[in-house]
């Protein structure tokens, strides 16, 4: 759970109802499990009796959960820890953790988790700690150098290629998989994502994907449906649902006041991000890019050719450009950051692709003025899909064509294959990695502050939420823009090959010069695919088709 | 050290005595003796023997190789050691017996190098060879995602950068940047003058005016360009819409982005030259000024005539100081546009920060570098000349 989502819960007005109203649930389900109401509440299993007991530590809107909460629930999760494990099994074990501690949050959370772990099986836990800024330029370096001094590290999938790629990693043990349920994750973090050559590396703590945010308000208003239909709008005035509508909507918009302000329709994000900024292009591209027949769609996985260049990749670069004049005038110094927290947030703009956050945001954040008035959704289809073996566009049998874009994976825990020389050491840092990864600690961290969204399918009971004091409407739409993101067959998986956010960088500065008017669209791509053609090469090209094809399971 | 040819093996001791005492640099040149030339009169610590000498260049002998051959070994079995620790450590040592040694063999002289030797040492460790290692960096294919690693690829990453046109857009971008300090310039002279003149609430003023000095460029970036200057709700875009700019939108289009940083960038800045100007103007002696006003100068002749060619030298120094802080602009940029819209504001730092952070691009990033180095040194020196000369012409 972002730390927004949950004080939205902290500071809204509705707390106190929704508080009581969770507490009622709350004990109705404390009640129906001690009372053998089970024909009321779903049946009080031993497990959801503990799910429901860590759920109240500290209480959902009783303000900020403290270190002694991480604690109570690192001890009430121990008890798959103890299965496993041997009281004081691990004394003498020292062991090196590498995280980030952004907002006070990531490591700050795994070192209460792990203190009663620290506790019951005798080992001991150093801690280094990054910000996220430092941590690729620390993790490359400690690779590059060969000075890797962690034992285990939190990292994104995006660095999957620079550290398993190369072997750093350890295979996870089968009693770590049965520990924490691998089954339960959500489809697209299953293999191959986790996974090198076919074996395991990655416990998953974390969910990550674009989805779509829009104004309800805007899309439910008779005004502007009514001026839609005289300006000769195709179809209903509504929520685009393709990028061809979101492109008519987006022009349509341009000059429109809504409440008495401009109001404008989709908002880019041109300005470069540290190589994040790509993620947005290819959420627009995704629609057009990654057909149904193939798992590929940024490089060709047999020789690398980038397909930066092929027209469905151009048409959304085309798109960026011919929607730019219908944006804010500044729209071309518009980060993610911008258009997420300073427009959309502030009331700018009608639709944006993010992460999470912005849901998360909506109604918490002291900027947002557009709490009650946003919606969520999976990205927008296309009409056609581009076929890279055909070099045709396809329309699809089912309609148009869609492809969320499961940007960065979500966070996972790594264990170094330095550890493996000693199989107590070794043992040691897999438990440790399996608590954080667990079942019932990830419902935890997905309702309270903790920087990690959901990933498992056993996170979706929207009943649970309820329970614990969510409002019903804003949580399942919210849930499911994101669910139905994770699990949706055509998902745009992340090439987890080495240096990935360097050829994101280096086409975040050529497109900074197409939006910028300096190229076309098609120059702009062929400047980025020969940019990657080198990169690749430098790089190493026979290493990163292998690795590619294993990142898409091909 | 001054050894001189009394110090060589086999001369006539020609130590001095401490009545008449010598010029320093011929006693510190007589130190060294053998025993059978010790003099009436001079003392044990003053002569050195030939076994002390021995064992004083041993020492250093003995450290040296054994530093030679730990980096001998480091480089032959990198892949073992995965440290250059044993490197370190045996420089460390080589050090301390570099320091015995010069004691040992050349008494007070070695002494007072034992002052100097830290300091030198500490230079060579953490600034000569890490620029003749950036140096070799530069000459390689390195990309820290690279599975080959390291490669050297001689002057590749040079013609690279001579064909890089992101690098000749930043490069001429701090040609812009650079000749704003003139406008810096004359606006700090005007307020030096402001605040050195008898105004109400000067001591005030002054402090004022030096705070936006204090303020890290980045609070800058976010305070002034981000929030101040953002389009949306920024107080100063609420004030150009007023003003009839009907699109107050200061970092869109590439002139008006690049005046914005330029200002940005000056008023954290121009405080700098202002207390450095304002600094000469007090030391400047009031009796000349008094003695324009006697022969009937009016305030302009004053100013042109007298304060500004005496403040001349103080106005160089301000200036090259700013030029070279001018250089290094990057944090403003990173921050407030990432160097666009389309690279109009990227500087050399900005696009170098990105080719390394973002890009993992080592050797080509320090190639950058390290080519900017030499421009600015070269730049740097042919102004501090045409300074010189200026400022004594018109002396």
């Amino acid at each position: 759970m972002k730390v927004g989502l949950y004080e939205k819960l902290v500071r809204a007005g509705a707390t106190r109802r929704d508080v009581l109203k969770g507490a009622a649930s709350m004990a109705a389900i404390a009640a129906a499990s001690g009372a053998g109401l089970g024909a009321l509440t779903r049946p009080a299993s031993a497990a959801s009796e503990l799910r429901a007991k860590i759920l109240q530590i500290p209480g959902v809107g009783k303000g900020q959960p403290t270190d002694a909460d991480f604690q109570k629930v690192g001890e009430l999760c121990l008890e798959a820890t103890k299965a496993n494990v041997k009281e004081g099994e691990f004394a003498g074990v020292e062991l090196k953790f590498m995280g980030l501690n952004n907002q006070n949050l990531h490591n700050v959370l795994f070192r209460g988790f792990l203190k009663p772990w620290e506790a019951y099986t005798g080992a001991k836990i150093s801690w280094i700690d990054l910000a996220q800024a430092d941590y690729n330029a620390r993790l490359q370096q400690s690779i590059a150098t060969g000075t890797v001094d962690f034992d285990i590290a939190e990292m994104g999938a995006p660095f999957e290629g620079d550290v398993c790629g190369k072997g750093l990693t350890s295979e996870m043990p089968d009693w770590v998989k049965k520990q924490i349920d691998i089954d339960d994750l959500v489809n697209y973090l299953k293999p191959p994502v986790g996974t090198w050559e076919g074996k395991q590396y990655r416990v998953t703590i974390d969910g990550d994907t674009h989805n779509f945010n829009y104004r309800a308000d805007v899309f439910a208003d008779p005004d502007l449906a009514k001026q839609w239909k005289d300006s000769g709008g195709a179809g209903e005035w509504g929520v685009p649902k393709t990028w061809q509508q979101v492109q008519a909507v987006t022009k349509f918009l341009k000059g429109k006041k809504f409440k008495g302000q401009d109001v404008y329709g989709y908002l880019d994000a041109p300005k470069p991000w540290g190589g994040f900024g790509f993620y947005f292009l290819g959420s627009r591209a995704t629609a057009y890019a990654k057909h149904p027949d193939d798992k590929a769609w940024l490089f060709d996985a047999d020789t690398m050719k980038p397909r930066i260049n092929n027209p469905a990749w151009v048409r959304a670069i085309q798109d960026v450009i011919d929607a730019l004049p219908s944006e804010p005038a500044d729209q071309i110094n518009a980060d993610p950051n911008t258009t997420g927290f300073q427009q959309f947030l502030a009331g700018t703009g009608s639709m944006i692709p993010w992460w999470g956050d912005i849901g998360s945001n909506a109604k918490t954040n002291d900027s947002s003025v557009v709490g009650d008035l946003c919606g969520f959704d999976i990205l927008p289809g296309s009409d056609d899909v581009y076929n890279s073996k055909t070099g045709q566009w396809d329309k699809l049998p089912g309609g148009p064509n869609y492809a969320p874009n499961l940007a960065y994976l979500g966070w996972g825990i790594y264990v170094m294959a330095r550890v493996d020389s000693d199989p107590k050491k070794q043992k040691a840092a897999w438990s440790a990695a399996a608590h954080l990864g667990g079942k019932d600690l990830a419902i935890w961290t997905a309702m309270y502050p903790s920087g990690f969204q959901c990933y498992r399918n056993s996170q979706h009971d929207i009943d649970e939420w309820v329970a614990a004091g969510y409002d019903k409407a804003f949580i399942s739409n919210y849930l499911d823009s994101q669910f139905n993101s994770y699990n949706h067959p055509n998902g745009a998986i992340e090439p987890r090959i080495p240096g990935i956010f360097q050829y994101y960088s280096a086409a975040e500065d050529i497109l900074a010069n197409t939006f910028a008017g300096k190229m076309k669209a098609q120059e702009g791509a062929d400047a980025i695919a020969a940019a990657w053609e080198k990169l690749t090469d430098q790089i190493g090209r026979e290493k990163q088709i292998k690795l590619y094809k294993a990142s898409l399971g091909v | 050290m001054n050894r001189g040819p009394a110090a060589a093996p086999g001369h006539a001791f020609q130590l001095r005595l401490r009545e008449e005492p010598p010029k320093r640099a011929e006693f510190v040149a007589d130190q060294t003796s053998t025993a059978n030339q010790w003099p009436a009169g001079a003392g044990a610590y003053d002569l050195i023997s030939p076994a002390r000498k021995r064992l004083g260049w041993t020492l250093m002998a003995a450290a040296t190789l054994g530093l030679l051959a730990t980096i001998v070994f480091e480089i032959l079995y990198r892949a073992e050691t995965e440290t250059w620790r044993p490197a370190v450590y045996a420089y460390v040592l080589w050090g301390v017996a570099l320091g015995i040694g010069q004691v040992l063999t050349r008494g007070e002289d070695g002494q007072r190098a034992l002052f100097l030797l830290p300091a030198l040492l500490f230079t060579i460790a953490m600034v000569i060879f890490p620029t003749l290692f950036g140096f070799y960096i530069a000459l390689t294919d390195w990309n820290l995602s690279s599975f080959s690693g390291r490669k050297f690829n001689g002057l590749d990453n040079f013609w690279q950068m001579l064909g890089d046109p992101y690098y000749r857009n930043a490069l001429f971008n701090m040609v812009l940047y650079v000749l704003a300090v003139a406008v810096e310039y004359v606006i700090a002279f005007g307020l030096a003058l402001l605040l050195n003149a008898q105004i109400r609430a000067r001591k005030f003023f002054r402090v004022v005016f030096l705070m936006p000095l204090m303020l890290s460029p980045v609070a800058v970036s976010w305070m002034i360009g981000k929030s101040l200057m953002e389009y949306r709700f920024g107080p100063a875009a609420t004030l150009a819409r007023h003003l009839g700019w009907d699109n107050p939108a200061f970092f869109s289009d590439p002139i008006t982005a690049r005046i914005s940083i330029m200002i940005l960038d000056a008023w954290t800045f121009i405080p700098f030259m202002m207390i450095m100007l304002l600094a000469g103007l007090q030391a400047m002696s009031r009796e000349v000024l008094e003695a324009a006003r006697v022969d009937g100068a009016n305030a302009w002749q004053t100013f042109w005539q007298v304060t500004f060619p005496l403040m001349l030298p103080v106005s160089v120094t301000a200036v090259i100081l700013r030029i070279i802080f001018k250089l290094k602009l990057a944090d403003i940029i990173i921050t407030v546009t990432s160097g666009g819209p389309g690279g109009a504001t990227d500087s050399v730092s900005s696009f170098i920060y990105r080719e390394y952070r973002d890009r993992s691009n080592v050797g080509y990033g320090t190639m950058l570098a390290m080519a900017y180095l030499v421009i600015i040194v070269v730049f740097v020196t042919w102004l501090l000349k045409i300074a010189n000369r200026f400022v004594r012409n018109v002396n």
